[in-house]
């Protein structure tokens, strides 16, 4: 089959994936789990519950607090011990809802705990999408967006393709991978119900071209389920493929504007994981309360590997003793992958529907080399998948030229990190583009502000003259 | 906690640095250097040793002692200017001659621009190009000395460029380019064996420390120029085949256009920069009164690279597609 990929930049990490023949295990539950408020792009959810309330397994316990917010449920039957702010890994305060956890579960009212396949589509859109609303589904593929809002395009955009996000391309992930060949007629599901939800646009299944049994699975589970219009595509193996930009740009040979959505070329990018949970949202009526997260690295031991099912709000520390502690060589811990991961300054932070591994990284692996001169080599603007020429962002930054910046497009940097993975002198050069991303965003921001005020004010003032 | 390291993503590295690509463009030039020194022998070694030893020595000291700030002495990149100066030098020039060279190369062109990575200009080139000026008798020393391999051409004293100047196209009407491909008759030790330096520049493309494009447009560029002169009037301008194989056009082309740090960041500007180089030999070789215009050309174009940079970008993405 024709291999797709992206058409500007890319870098070529070692894909480290020693986690890859590890089956998925389910991961017990502690005394105590600690559920986040924010675990999804948008505005926090509204804790409904009381301390010392009793709470099913499955229950809702927060609402959203805004549009763009999503539903969460208790990931344990117990008592509600707090409501209180929490340290998430980074070290920010956040509101985290505290259960203690009971020795017997007892699920929520209407989930279907079996395991038997459902295959039928249901018709109704409305009531598909509410409940994907009604489980919590947010994106798990790294951002965490609210599914169904998502899947709910503005009048006037019309979706023709749906991309399912298979390619993991960042190194050490496996949690994609192993889904894809130990849940692969699931997903399948999904992925035909986000279709029918769309209004029946195609859909293309991309997996990278070194994950073939899962290619091979996924190819084999859609033949095999029948539906309409969905394929798997092959893709070569490079990062970031999985980007959602990149996938657009390789899938369906289109390029999403500076600024605009998906959608805008008929696009919606759904990950493997984020199928699954619409499929157990939809057809058994499961909200989003477990993931599969990879606990690996180049230091970790390989019999200590592990892909794990665990539950939301579980500490990283729980899951860390439970696969026998930190390896001793590990200098960095990691929460996704060892690209655009982010480092665990807090082991106690608890687990969030986004979480996709516990990663450790020696020091030989991920210790940063001085900096030295920029020798002009132009690898960076070789390696940005978005075409952007991170050396000249970089000294526009410390100049503080942002109608340059803004030019140049900051604005559209993806944070992938391929600048400074390939920055032969070692130069910092996402750090400070992030700031100027941040500069040239908010300059676009109040310009459209201002914009916005004067064309309240030439209103008002026409009315005045009326 | 606190024995664990915290920072921003990407949490890993390609395990590229300038150190290594310096090392790779130092490994690259080995198989001219090693056919230099054969047919050239120990003046050779000599001139080698020389320059690598004063343009490391002077980077250093000015590093240290003028800039007093870390960061600015790449061993390296100091080893790599020496080698391709003494490369662009007669092997009958004296060693206080390559220390003047090294000290412009050096500290004029490189380190008062603010070191590496900073300069405009090609520093081997501007050493040699202030020798050339500053010496012309002794950079123009053709002589062949006694080398360690058999070698019956050693006499003729002169580049075959220079024939061509002096003499006219009579005077080269019996080269065999095939000789040039191996054994160049004359010249400076970069100048002797072109299959030598392609081999170098293809280890250079495997390994990705550079791109061809600069070096094939310059390459085209020339061959194009003079096919066309010579289909006009064969009688006066030499062909394709010779300028290519001649002077210091190939380790121009692969070695100094190429340098990260003088020459155009993208692809495009790369190949206007080439086109430019090519252009710029070639008038001088046909027209002007020095018989040889790499050092030239490359100087000019070097001047253009900032322009090139602000006039050609990458190709953005969701600019063009859709």
């Amino acid at each position: 089959m024709n291999k797709l990929t992206f058409s500007i930049g890319g870098v070529h990490p070692n894909d480290n994936k020693r986690a890859r023949e590890c089956a998925i295990e389910v991961l017990p539950l502690p005394k105590t789990v600690y559920v986040s408020m924010a675990q999804h792009l948008g505005a926090p959810a509204k804790p409904i519950v009381a301390v010392g309330d009793f709470i099913k397994t499955g229950q809702v316990i927060a609402e959203p607090g805004g549009f763009i917010s999503a539903f969460v449920h208790s990931p344990a039957t117990g008592t509600v011990k707090s409501i209180a702010p929490r340290k998430d890994l980074a070290g920010n305060n956040v509101m985290h809802i505290e259960i203690t956890v009971s020795e017997e579960e007892i699920w929520a009212d209407g989930i279907d705990l079996s395991d038997t396949l459902v295959t039928e589509i249901p018709e109704d859109k409305a009531a598909t999408l509410d409940k994907i609303k009604a489980c919590g589904v947010v994106g798990l593929g790294g951002a965490t967006f609210p599914t169904h809002v998502k899947l709910n395009p503005a009048p006037g955009s019309k979706a023709e393709c749906l991309i399912l996000n298979g390619a993991e391309c960042e190194p050490y992930l496996t949690s994609d991978y192993r889904i894809m060949l130990e849940r692969t007629k699931e997903i399948v599901v999904g992925a035909a119900i986000m279709q029918k939800v769309l209004g029946g646009c195609r859909c293309v299944i991309g997996i990278e071209e070194n994950k073939p049994e899962a290619i091979e699975a996924m190819s084999k589970a859609v033949s095999e389920l029948g539906y309409k219009d969905i394929k798997v595509q092959v893709l070569k193996k490079r990062y970031p493929q999985g980007g959602e930009k990149q996938l657009i740009d390789a899938v369906m040979k289109r390029q999403v504007k500076s600024g605009a959505l998906p959608i805008s070329v008929g696009a919606v990018v759904q990950n493997v994981a984020t199928a699954l949970a619409v499929y157990e949202a939809v057809q058994k009526n499961k909200p989003l309360i477990t993931n599969t997260l990879t606990i690996t690295g180049d230091c970790m031991p390989d019999n200590r590997q592990h892909n794990y099912l665990f539950r939301i709000g579980v500490p990283l520390s729980f899951i860390v003793d439970y696969a026998g502690g930190i390896p001793e060589q590990a200098a960095k811990m990691i929460s996704g992958g060892p690209m655009m991961g982010r480092a665990i300054a807090n082991l106690d932070a608890a687990t969030v529907k986004g979480s996709s591994s516990v990663l450790f990284l020696s020091e030989g692996a991920t210790r940063r080399k001085a900096e030295s001169s920029c020798i002009r080599c132009g690898r960076c603007a070789d390696a940005c998948p978005m075409g952007l020429e991170p050396f000249l962002l970089h000294r526009l930054y410390k100049a503080g030229d942002v109608a340059e910046l803004e030019k140049a497009s900051a604005q559209d940097c993806i944070e992938c990190g391929c600048c400074l993975y390939s920055c032969p002198a070692n130069i910092p050069l996402l750090d400070r583009i992030r700031q100027a991303k941040g500069m040239a965003l908010g300059a676009i921001k109040a310009r459209a502000a201002a914009a916005k005020a004067a064309a309240e004010a030439a209103k008002a003032a026409a009315e005045a003259k009326k | 906690m606190e024995k664990y390291l915290v920072s921003p993503n990407p949490h890993i590295h390609a395990n590229v640095s300038t150190s290594k690509l310096m090392l790779d463009v130092c490994i690259a030039l080995m198989p001219a250097i090693i056919v230099s020194v054969l047919y050239y022998g120990w003046s050779e070694l000599l001139i080698l040793g020389v320059s690598v030893v004063s343009c490391v020595l002077f980077e250093w000291a000015i590093a240290k002692f003028l800039m007093k700030r870390e960061g600015h002495f790449c061993l390296s990149a100091a080893v790599v200017t020496g080698l391709l100066l003494a490369m662009n030098l007669p092997s009958t020039i004296s060693w206080w001659i390559v220390m003047i060279g090294a000290l412009v190369a050096i500290g004029v062109a490189k380190m008062s621009f603010g070191g590496l990575g900073q300069n405009v200009f090609n520093p081997a080139i501007v050493g040699r190009v202030f020798l050339l000026i500053s010496f012309p008798a002794q950079m123009t020393d053709w002589t062949v000395p006694a080398g360690f391999i058999q070698n019956v051409d050693a006499v003729s004293g002169s580049t075959l460029l220079g024939m061509f100047n002096e003499g006219g196209l009579a005077a080269v009407a019996n080269v065999d380019y095939l000789k040039t491909l191996f054994l160049n008759i004359g010249g400076s030790a970069g100048e002797i064996s072109a299959l030598a330096l392609l081999a170098g520049w293809v280890f250079l493309l495997v390994r990705k420390v550079i791109k061809p494009w600069i070096t094939l447009s310059i390459f085209a560029t020339v061959a194009i120029i003079a096919t066309i002169f010579n289909l006009c009037a064969p009688e006066l301008y030499t062909d394709a085949a010779f300028n290519l194989l001649t002077g210091g056009l190939i380790l121009g082309a692969c070695f100094m256009a190429t340098d990260y740090v003088t020459s155009p960041m993208t692809t495009v500007g790369g190949i206007i920069f080439g086109v430019g180089i090519g252009f710029i030999v070639m008038m001088i070789r046909y027209f002007g009164s020095y018989p040889e215009g790499m050092s030239f050309a490359i100087l000019i174009m070097n001047c253009c690279v900032p322009l090139l940079n602000k006039w050609f970008h990458q190709r953005k993405y969701g600019y063009g597609r859709a």
